[in-house]
């Protein structure tokens, strides 16, 4: 979800998630219930806001995921499935979406397709100043609506009676049913947000849901709880009665005791506490967050490192493998030499299996003949000294000052390790004050094109200002058809593009692990819609952990 | 010549006798007395043999350990202590997983072990794995554990059930580990699984060979067997491999040079001020002693990162500068203050004033009389200084605005040690023990020192 500090990353979003030291108030609150069918669980924060225009971070999105249902959804597999909409129909410049009549609001009225225009229009509006509005920009006029050009009433999507919807394309999108899954693309309902004005999603009576769950308590900055929606259309399919979380803590270390304690089912693990759970002997789980973190590249021209040599040398020298395995040692990244992730889907198989990533050779011998080239073409003695750009954390300084040792060692680079905080750093993003930043990119929608867009010369977050005809030539072609085929192809151009150029030194795949109630099943880890997911999850009444009487997990 | 006006026989002729028979003191100097009276005073020799101990260590330590504290060896990242050793190079090699059809998905609950779990080969540079295909899975876990604890250990990775096998490089130490390889339906997994234990055998990879300059860059592998001679690290290392000795030795050097170099300078300025509005008086002293009380009221924080934005600090260059330029601004008024006090006073000693009247001029009443008298104090505030400012420098280290990395500072050294305190306490322990006794040290010393600087202690005693 746009650039992230370099491990902060959905990771400690995920602790945010899941995850605290109070003493269990009732002591009777256990992680999981299977008499009543409740689990318990902590969050890091209480979510900004729960209107589902303007949100925009993990915790929100994962209480809407579960309180809110779009026109499509992911099931249990990470794989689009019918919301709200039973059918879809996507072409080059238009989608219809057939809505189901059994699916209702909470209040048991039905969900029509006036709720979703209204949300859309709504949520594009200048004054509502969503900073997810660019996610509607597919949908026709969306664009000069959210810059106040044009009235909300002219945006390409119409109700066509209650239960179907039209929508027009301002270009060919795709991925554009896959768009309708994301939090900004939620229905709502204007007689009651109207009735609610100011007030609406600020507390739970101020909310409507047509998700699974029904937000039922909300204490501000204390306590959320969540219980099943009688009204959902697959309300039988919904296992669990009740979600509450009474925790709220940014500590995963009280997370973790109150996981030992059994009064929460899941909680996320820093590295030190997983050497804790394991000598506990707790199951522990790994997830994939979606987001690749890498080395963006200055290429303003005063900087040193727009030259290509020196910036093929830097390429032979990092090696990712090292730096995943050795030095964050956390398991489950994925060391990588592309921007593109290994769950992305291709034209059939995934992207990374039909279009392999380029072979970089990542030798000490390599990086020092491109290093003594570079000196040679420049004329200079010694190379430049480097500017390394990274976060506060302790796992991103070690990370720095490994590449500090890397670059001095192999290639007599003098690299300067600049600590900021993230606000800072994206700051100094902007200001283009770095020669090298250790960044990451969390996926939007499940596009290839949420990350190929990320290095063309009209998108904001290209940092470093890379700027290259033939990249943007190649996103335009991706973005002008539905043809996956041509789509790809593109994109597998841009994959090689990104190497020859070094656009970027990529590092690895983000992954987290938790500890989770073996009790508990079903629970879905998803990179999209919402994370961790409950919709599907139930309580093994069979599981030993169960017979032994609830003892610790 | 009048007659005295006391009987005359209050006083009486001693009868001539032996000069060793009279109970007198032996001639002492002042500082012969000091040196008598620290010498007696046990706590504070102990505290001046260790901080002789540590200066020593510091200075003359990265002759006698000549390591470079900022060499790295990913291969023995946090240890608590490593010993010297021979190992191959292991060049790195492409190797295949084995790969399969995938079948038809079934539930977990039907998924059987894996069977024909074995191991490849196993280095501490990677283990690879085999095994034959599952029916119906969807994915394969891999999980690793440590020795023989309970349970299946860390996470891994999750494999595609395509492939067969698994190639683990993650932080693999020569230690024993137990694997085990589970089938899941893509949500979860199965009950039954597969393990097997293995120790991999300890391996250095060319890259961290070639780094620390053991093996030439164009080194190949057909060439011949490459094995390498590493050092050993008495104290351990570091979360990037780095020798913990030779990094409290170079820490040392960095905090001895502001825990020195900054009270000397602020000090001295401090009694050249204190002295100078002490011996003008007046309306002068009301000034200048009311411009130090201001400049006691300045946070020093606050003027610390004002100075780095002045001095143009940023992008990971030093803050040692700004550092001691800082304590040095703020840090004078207290001697300052010190001197005056103690030179207002001298000046209406009676010797003084005796001084004066047979017309000494005023650099020696200022070389005889007044430095000297005030060298007690100044020495003092001077042994509690030293350890206030390495403590500062700590603090500033420790809360980033220091030293930056590769430049290790004891302060520092705590920072880094802090994040992994539970799992490595070593990392913590020997800097922070060092800044402790350290501080400790200097301040008995000067506690042992003020004592010994004040001669009406003793008389008065």
């Amino acid at each position: 979800m746009g650039i992230i500090p370099a491990h902060m990353t959905r990771l400690s979003n995920i602790f945010c998630l899941v995850f605290a030291l109070l003493l269990p108030v009732g002591a009777l609150a256990q992680g999981v219930d299977a008499a009543s069918k409740t689990i318990t669980l902590g969050f890091s924060s209480e979510p900004p806001t729960l209107n589902s225009m303007e949100s925009t971070d993990q915790v929100s999105s994962m209480i809407l995921a579960h309180v809110k249902e779009g026109l499509l959804r992911y099931d249990q597999h990470g794989e689009l499935a019918p919301g709200v909409a039973m059918r879809w129909e996507v072409t080059e410049t238009s989608a219809r979406f057939w809505l189901r009549r059994n699916a209702r609001w909470s209040d048991g009225k039905p969900v029509t397709a006036h709720d979703f225009v209204f949300a859309w229009r709504n949520a594009l509006l200048p004054a509502t100043a969503s900073q997810y509005a660019f996610i509607l920009y597919p949908i026709k006029n969306a664009e000069a609506i959210n810059r106040g050009e044009l009235p909300a009433t002219a945006l390409g999507v119409t109700a066509v009676g209650d239960y179907e919807l039209r929508v027009e394309l301002e270009r060919p999108c795709p991925y554009f049913a896959s768009l309708t899954a994301f939090m900004t693309y939620y229905p709502v309902r204007e007689d009651f947000f109207r009735s609610r004005g100011e007030r609406y999603a600020a507390d739970a009576k101020d909310m409507i849901s047509n998700g699974p769950f029904m937000l039922d308590k909300w204490v501000h900055g204390a306590a959320l709880s969540m219980a099943k929606n009688p009204y959902y259309w697959d309300a039988q399919d919904v296992k669990l009665n009740r979600i509450d979380i009474p925790h709220m803590t940014s500590d995963p270390q009280a997370m973790f005791n109150l996981y030992r304690n059994n009064s929460i089912a899941m909680t996320g693990l820093t590295r030190e506490l997983l050497g804790k759970a394991v000598e506990l002997g707790y199951p522990i789980r790994s997830f994939e967050t979606g987001a690749v973190y890498f080395i963006e590249i200055n290429f303003r021209p005063e900087r040193a490192t727009s030259n290509l040599k020196l910036r093929k040398a830097l390429q032979a020298m990092i090696d990712s493998t090292v730096l995943v395995n050795r030095i964050i040692a956390i398991p489950g990244m994925h060391p990588t030499d592309t921007l593109f992730p290994r769950w992305l889907k291709g034209v059939e198989k995934p992207f990374l299996e039909e279009y392999p990533p380029p072979v970089i050779d990542h030798s000490l011998k390599r990086a020092r003949e491109l290093m003594r080239e570079y000196l040679d073409e420049t004329g200079q003695e010694t190379p430049p000294p480097l500017v390394l750009l990274t976060g506060e954390n302790p796992l991103a300084v070690q990370q720095a000052q490994y590449i500090q040792y890397l670059l001095r060692e192999g290639l007599g680079i003098e690299v300067k390790i600049d600590r900021q905080i993230f606000k800072q750093i994206l700051e100094k993003m902007r200001a283009g004050d770095f020669d090298l930043v250790t960044a990451g990119w969390g996926p939007d929608y499940n596009d290839a094109m949420t990350f190929a867009d990320l290095f063309t010369s009209w998108n904001e977050n290209n940092r470093g200002r890379y700027q290259s005809e033939e990249y943007d030539r190649l996103v335009r072609v991706a973005q002008g058809t539905n043809d996956q085929k041509v789509r790809m192809e593109a994109i597998a151009a841009i994959q090689q593009l990104i190497a020859d150029d070094v656009v970027i030194l990529p590092s690895y795949e983000n992954s987290g692990v938790y500890v989770q109630d073996p009790r508990l099943k079903g629970v879905v880890r998803s990179i999209f819609g919402g994370d961790p997911n409950f919709r599907h999850a139930w309580i093994d009444d069979s599981h030993p952990a169960a017979a032994a009487g609830a003892t610790t997990p | 010549m009048s007659t005295p006006a006391y009987p005359h026989d209050w006083f009486a002729r001693i009868p001539a006798q032996a000069a060793d028979d009279l109970p007198v003191l032996p001639p002492e100097s002042y500082w012969q007395g000091v040196w008598r009276r620290l010498r007696s005073n046990r706590r504070a020799l102990v505290a001046g043999c260790f901080l002789l101990l540590v200066l020593l260590f510091t200075v003359f330590g990265s002759v006698l350990w000549p390591v470079d504290p900022a060499k790295q060896d990913p291969g023995i990242l946090s240890r608590s202590y490593v010993a010297s050793r021979t190992l191959p190079v292991a060049f790195p090699d492409a190797w295949q997983v084995p790969m399969v059809e995938m079948g038809e998905p079934v539930a977990a609950s039907e998924l059987l072990a894996p069977q024909g779990l074995q191991v490849v080969s196993a280095t501490t540079d990677a283990v690879r794995l085999v095994w034959q295909p599952v029916a119906g899975a969807t994915n394969y876990r891999i999980y690793r554990m440590e020795g023989r604890g309970k349970g299946y250990g860390i996470p891994l990775a999750v494999v595609p059930a395509q492939y067969t096998g698994y190639q683990d490089r993650l932080d693999v130490h020569a230690q024993p580990y137990r694997y085990t390889v589970v089938a899941d339906d893509g949500v979860d997994e199965s009950a039954q699984v597969a393990s097997l234990s293995v120790t991999p055998t300890a391996v250095i990879s060319l890259l961290d060979a070639q780094l620390q300059g053991l093996v030439p860059e164009d080194a190949v592998s057909t060439d011949r067997e490459w094995v390498v001679d590493l050092p050993s690290h008495p104290l351990g290392t570091d979360s990037l491999g780095r020798d913990m000795l030779a990094r409290l030795i170079a820490g040392g050097q960095t905090s001895f040079f502001i825990g020195f170099g900054a009270p000397l300078i602020y000090i001295f300025i401090g009694c050249l001020y204190g002295a100078f509005s002490a011996y003008v008086g007046g309306r002068v002293d009301e000034w200048m002693m009311r411009f130090a009380d201001f400049v006691i009221a300045l946070p020093f924080l606050l003027f610390m990162i004002l100075l780095r934005v002045a001095f143009g600090i940023g992008a990971g260059e030093s803050g040692v500068a700004a550092l001691i330029v800082a304590m040095v601004l703020l840090g004078w008024p207290m001697a300052a203050r010190l001197v005056r006090g103690q030179v207002l006073q001298l000046r209406e000693q009676p010797f003084v004033s005796a001084a004066k009247l047979m017309g000494a001029p005023s650099y020696y009443l200022v070389w005889r009389h007044m430095i000297p008298n005030v060298m007690g104090v100044v020495i003092v505030s001077l042994t509690f200084a030293i350890p206030g400012a390495i403590f500062t420098e700590a603090f500033l280290s420790f809360i980033g605005m220091g030293v930056v990395p590769p430049v290790p500072s004891w302060g520092s050294l705590c920072n880094d040690g802090i994040q992994s305190m539970l799992v490595h306490p070593h990392e913590l322990l020997y800097p922070a023990a060092l800044i402790s006794a350290t501080v400790l040290a200097f301040n008995v010393l000067g506690d042992g020192l003020r004592d010994a600087l004040d001669i009406n202690l003793e008389a008065r005693s």
